[in-house]
């Protein structure tokens, strides 16, 4: 194995950040004014904090979507060699589907994909 | 039928434990149920287990039960099993129902103790351990047994734990036995890195194979052996621990310190007598032994004050036979001596136990007697007891069996006049001692007033005992009185059969047995003259008399040579050099525990930069060692 | 995939179907009863068809798995554990508030990540298998995350095992691209030196990167910094499972990908695990000798038996795989023991693992304490125990390979570690304080579930130390095709 692309790639790599950090150290203008540590909102000056607490729903929807999204690709993987994979890989798909249905059915059960802020199972009880 | 055996040390091992754990909320009547119907059932067993032996005899006249391999590792194979011959046969059914009977003698005799259910636990584990030291086909699990009965000895013996003196004697018979076992314990590591093995009838197999006689490892292995026998057996020079373990409970000194536990140094050497026929020097010290011994205790018996401490020196004097006889390579002698001995001595035990119930624990002698009239059933106890241990001719099992040892004293392998002489002047002592005590407790005027009459769990043991001890020793009489050494041709299987080297010229057996007849009148006429016609009021106050109660004065020897230096040392080392360093490496642990302790920050990124110096560790190390 | 295949699949597939079965169950109506019995009674069938599978093995399923004696040994000691974790869960997380269902499905889950650890005879069913057990293990170990410890545990359990796992990808890598292969059998090949098969920095660097992240699984010093948080935070049950399921795999993955690893001796790699065993008994006993909070004296004490296992791993010869397979046994039914002792104490929300929680335990509870007596007396390796066995055969194994160090280090860091066992025994056995408080489990029984399993427990652990010869043989058996 020959190490040396990777040692330039490295180099070149850092000297590129360097450069850049270095050049706009150099060459910038530097004032220290009233307005210049603020966040620039296209001219508006910027309400309240940043800081702002989303409901953890939102996080939840966002990784049901991932999942659910990424499942998808096993089914393109599969689309794409359909006829190789034949009868077996057809009903190991869709064993596949089918969990991924049964998970549906819990995550909807359980009261997940409800926008409510109290589970429905923690009512129930 | 011979598959029962396992249910011999069973019965009384599972009885212990249940009794340990429940034993003080049973009511007595469990308690007791328990306690002698484990062991009676563990005596039925063993008969069945005998019944079926002698009928229908295994191949080779053995039998092995294997139980189960414990850990194997390499050559290291500890194998349980239970192994049944003519010699653990015998030793069995007399454990078995000696004990049996002392059990149920024990009933009674411990009624009123608030330790009722221990007493029976102890009692049970020491039965169960007693047989796993006579059947284990392993000297590691004989091992265990000898280290059980010593723990239940130990236990026994300090069993009214309350007063001080008796937990001193339980540490004494502890500490001095153990130093027998130590050596024991050398002789198994030296045997099994020798040998490979701890099976009994391997070892003496590769023993024969490998070791020529007289070779320096077969004198080594026999005498650590040795050592073990002797402290087990109190014989000379660990035999200091025996008197003072009368402490116990009576039925504890029946069972324990007369006919079984301390003949385990006997039983020991006669399963191993391979080895000891290998190394011919260490068996004569074993005769040796056995002489010096049976002498000094006799000579000690003579002038005690106490009842039971009198007859723990005649235990020792008697255990001395049987070593003589194990010297003498007359080994079915000595596992015969063993059975009548173990007989007639329980039988004077539980009647001393008899008598010193009645007159509300009092043991001195001479604040006793013409108890005839009011003790019977002890009286003739002590009597028929007393003429065994001392022989009485044709009549006693005791006159049998010693008789063996005499004449085998002089015809023997290792026989000589002197060992035949020490025998005589033994059996001259023992008579002599035997009717002193007859004498000075059930005749004279009565000094004590009787309280209570033994009930029938007391006297139906003595009862058996009494007649044991008559007839057991027609199991093995001289040809010349028109017998059948039964026994010993029964032993011959497994012991070699007795020889007889040297005949003649005016050492027969008939006059060897003349003569031991003599010699028991002269300890009797004696014994009569002295305690019952003079009536001798006061022990003897002589310097001699002082030193031999005092067992020769080995007590205070040991004290000036072992204990007083080793206290001295101790309390020159009261700051304990040694312990300074482990003190040191105990702070290093400590030290090193703070040091570790500052790495667990609770902080997850310091966590995972753990793993990643960790791995940069390796990577280093697999780098530079590439 | 034949018939035969999904035979010899049949425990693994049987385990995944209940996980979902138990998932449904939820979906339909919660019942605590009901979810449990279905994953026992999964469980059960899983185990019933080892003896199935066992009619076509050994075969290699796909390139994936390897389905061999050895493979049902474990699963059946693994499904084994999962039902006793089972049975133990059930009383601890009848006290607690909030859902109790889910703990079973993931469990269920985490045990089939094992199954597929245990089997996996290519990278990436092993990867698989890594993170099928540590994605379950995240949910359980955070499972009450309505309280702080628990919820801390799983957070840094996440991403420690989320760091640990891209080690092993980038080891994984980096041995790709060295040998061309992804089968462990192959690599095992260019470890043991066959001809043409020496292996580069590259490949050894893969090769400690994969290590470092099967050492964080182990928590084997210096990868084992996690464990005293997370086994003091995860609730008991799941402490359990961290103890024995994940351990347990993981240990036999490595232990049949290295075996013989004794044809490593003098490798660098082989330096590497020396020094981990070395380490990890030393540093497990050294941190648990003043720890007051049973549960991470118990962790500490884990690091230091993940050492003892490797001494054994590091030996050659048969008596090494047998060895350490009975030292895991042994380990896995003494810590289980412990831990649902432990969960059976700790009723209601708060755990109590203070140490002077414990303090005259035997005059209240004298069965459960004579029982956490036993499983103690176990870990410190006395007589008559099983944990004495094991380590008595891992002496042998390191005796017969001649780690003459090693077996000082064990010996030594063995003494240190009676230290905090006896400590805890003492604590137990001593008398009541006056001003006692808090009483454990006051009234009540044992529930019978985890009173059974506790006793099975127990009784293994004195027939496994007084009677060995049966396993012995079936281990001998299993680790033959291996050897």
């Amino acid at each position: 194995m020959q190490l040396w692309p990777f040692v330039v790639y490295c180099a070149l790599v850092g000297g590129l950040i360097a450069a850049m950090l270095g050049l706009s150290y150099v060459l910038g203008q530097r004032h220290q004014d009233r307005a210049t540590g603020a966040p620039y909102e296209s001219g508006i000056v910027s309400e309240g904090s940043a800081r702002v607490r989303f409901s953890a729903k939102f996080y939840l929807v966002a990784v049901f979507f991932v999942i659910f999204d990424l499942e998808a690709v096993f089914v393109y993987a599969w689309a794409v060699a359909v006829r190789e994979a034949g009868w077996p890989g057809y009903i190991e798909l869709i064993t596949f589907v089918l969990i991924l249905g049964a998970t549906l059915a819990y995550l909807w059960r359980v009261g997940a994909l409800d926008w409510r802020s109290v589970p429905q199972g923690r009512k129930a009880r | 039928m011979l598959n029962l055996l396992w249910l011999a040390p069973a019965l009384p091992l599972t009885s212990a434990v249940l009794l340990a754990i429940f034993g003080s909320r049973w009511p007595r009547k469990l308690v007791s149920l328990a306690g002698v119907g484990s062991i009676g059932l563990a005596a039925v067993a063993s008969m069945l287990v005998a019944w079926s032996f002698l009928t229908a005899p295994p191949p080779g006249n053995a039998f092995v039960l294997p139980l189960w391999t414990w850990m194997a590792a390499g050559s290291f194979r500890p194998e349980f099993g239970l192994y049944l011959d003519p010699v653990s046969l015998l030793m069995l059914l007399v454990v078995t129902f000696v004990g049996f009977l002392i059990h149920l003698y024990s009933t009674e005799y411990m009624r009123g103790d608030e330790g009722y259910a221990r007493f029976f636990a102890y009692m049970n584990l020491f039965v169960a351990s007693m047989l796993l030291l006579v059947l284990g086909s392993n000297l590691l699990v004989l091992y265990m047994g000898w280290e059980g009965v010593g723990l239940c000895s130990y236990l026994l013996i300090g069993f009214w734990y309350r007063d001080a003196a008796n937990v001193r004697a339980a540490n004494k018979a502890f500490l001095v036995t153990r130093i027998g076992d130590t050596a024991f314990a050398i002789g198994l590591f030296l045997l099994f890195t020798q040998l490979g093995t701890l099976d009994i009838q391997q070892l003496m197999q590769r023993a024969q194979s490998q070791w020529p006689a007289g070779s320096t490892l077969a004198i080594a292995a026999a005498a650590l052996l040795l050592g073990g026998a002797v402290g087990k057996s109190a014989q000379l020079p660990l035999q200091t621990w025996l008197p003072d373990a009368m402490a116990g409970p009576t039925p504890t000194s029946a069972l324990i310190h007369a006919a079984t536990m301390v003949t385990a140094g006997v039983y020991l050497i006669a399963r191993t007598h391979v080895l000891f026929t290998l190394a011919p020097e260490v068996q004569l010290v074993v005769a040796v032994i056995g002489a010096a011994t049976l002498l000094m205790a006799a000579c000690s018996a003579l002038v005690q004050r106490d009842i039971k401490r009198v007859l723990a020196y005649s235990t020792i004097s008697q255990i001395g036979y049987m070593f003589l006889a194990l010297g003498l390579g007359a080994w079915s002698a000595a596992m015969f001596h063993f059975m009548t001995h173990a007989f007639f001595k329980a039988l004077l035990f539980l009647a001393a136990g008899a008598v010193i119930q009645s007159l509300h624990h009092e043991q001195d002698m001479f604040r006793m007697g013409g108890l005839r009239r009011e003790l019977p059933v002890a009286f003739w106890s002590f009597v028929i007891g007393g003429s065994a241990l001392a022989g009485l001719p044709l009549l006693t099992a005791g006159f049998f069996s010693k008789d063996l040892i005499l004449w085998q004293s002089w015809a023997g392998l290792n026989g000589s006049i002197w060992f035949w002489l020490c025998g005589m002047l033994g059996a001259l002592l023992t008579s002599l001692y035997t009717y002193r005590l007859v004498f000075l407790v059930f005749y004279g005027t009565a000094k004590s007033h009787v309280s209570e009459r033994p009930g029938l769990a007391i006297k139906l043991p003595l009862a058996v005992l009494c007649v044991l001890s008559i007839f057991a020793g027609y199991l093995d009489t001289p040809p010349h009185f028109g017998g059948v050494p039964r026994l010993s041709n029964f032993l011959n299987s497994t012991l070699p059969a007795l020889e007889e080297v040297h005949v003649g010229p005016v050492i027969t057996e008939v006059t060897t047995a003349l003569t031991a007849s003599l010699v028991f009148l002269a300890g009797f006429s004696l014994a009569y003259l002295l305690y019952y016609r003079r009536r001798v009021e006061q022990p003897a106050e002589s310097a001699l008399a002082r030193f031999w109660a005092a067992g020769w004065g080995f007590d205070t020897l040991y004290s000036w040579i072992f204990v007083r230096p080793f206290v001295w040392l101790a309390e020159v080392n009261r700051r304990d050099i040694v312990d300074s360093l482990y003190t040191a490496l105990a702070s290093l642990t400590q030290a090193s525990n703070g040091l570790l302790q500052r790495t667990e920050t609770g902080h997850v990124r310091w966590y995972a930069s753990g793993l990643a110096i960790g791995s940069a560790v390796f990577l280093g190390l697999v780098w530079w060692m590439r | 995939m034949t018939a035969s295949d999904l035979v010899a699949l049949s425990p693994l597939i049987l385990l995944s179907a209940t996980a979902l079965v138990v998932m449904l169950s939820i979906a339909i109506r919660r019942h605590h009863g009901a979810s449990a019995t279905l994953a026992l009674l999964g469980l059960a069938a899983s185990f019933a068809s080892l003896r199935w599978a066992a009619s076509v093995t050994p075969r290699q399923v796909t390139g994936l798995l390897l389905i061999d004696g050895y493979t049902l040994f474990y699963w059946g000691v693994l499904l084994a554990l999962a039902a006793a974790v089972v049975l133990l869960a059930y009383s601890y997380l009848e006290h607690q508030t909030g859902h109790q269902e889910e703990f079973y499905c993931l469990m269920l889950l985490a045990t089939a990540g094992g199954l597929v650890l245990v089997a996996s005879s290519h990278m990436a069913s092993l990867f698989l298998g890594f993170e099928i057990l540590s994605v379950s293990l995240y949910a359980l170990i955070a499972y009450l995350h309505l309280q702080r410890l628990p919820l801390e545990a799983g957070v840094k359990y996440l991403v420690l095992a989320a760091t640990s796992s891209a080690f092993l990808l980038f080891g994984m890598a980096l041995l790709y691209s060295e040998t061309g292969s992804m089968q462990l059998a192959t690599l095992a090949r260019f470890y043991m030196g066959a001809p043409n098969a020496a292996l580069g920095a590259a490949g050894w660097a893969g090769t400690v990167l994969m290590l470092t992240g099967i050492g964080f699984k182990l928590a084997v010093v210096p990868f084992h910094l996690w464990t005293p948080d997370v086994y003091q935070g995860a609730p008991l049950p799941t402490t359990a499972l961290v103890a024995t399921i994940s351990k347990g795999s993981v240990f036999a993955l490595l232990l049949r990908w290295f075996h013989p690893a004794g044809s490593l001796a003098g490798t660098p790699v082989w330096w590497a695990f020396v020094i981990m065993a070395a380490a990890s008994m030393l540093a497990g006993n050294l941190l648990a000798l003043r720890q007051n909070n049973v549960k991470r004296l118990l962790a500490y004490s884990s690091i230091a038996h993940m050492g003892y296992l490797m001494v054994a791993f590091v030996a050659a010869g048969p008596l090494a795989v047998q060895a350490a397979t009975y030292y895991l046994l042994a380990y896995v039914i003494t810590i289980l023991g412990a831990f649902g002792i432990m969960s059976v104490l700790c009723s209601g929300e708060e755990e109590c693992c203070e140490l002077e929680d414990y303090r005259g335990l035997f005059w209240q509870r004298p069965v459960l304490a004579a029982m956490f007596s036993a499983m103690l007396l176990s870990l410190a390796g006395i007589p008559l125990t099983a944990g004495f066995l094991g380590k008595f055969y891992v002496m042998a194994a390191g005796a017969s390979s001649a780690l003459w160090l090693l077996l000082f280090v064990l010996v030594a860091s063995s003494t240190i570690g009676l230290y905090y066992y006896l400590r805890v025994l003492v604590v137990l056995f001593s008398s009541l304080p006056e001003d006692h408080v808090k009483v454990m489990l006051p009234r009540g029984r044992v529930p019978a579930g985890a009173g059974f399993s506790l006793a099975v427990l127990v009784i293994l652990l004195f027939v496994f130390g007084l009677y060995p010869a049966p396993l012995w043989d079936l281990i001998r058996g299993i680790s033959a095709g291996i050897g």
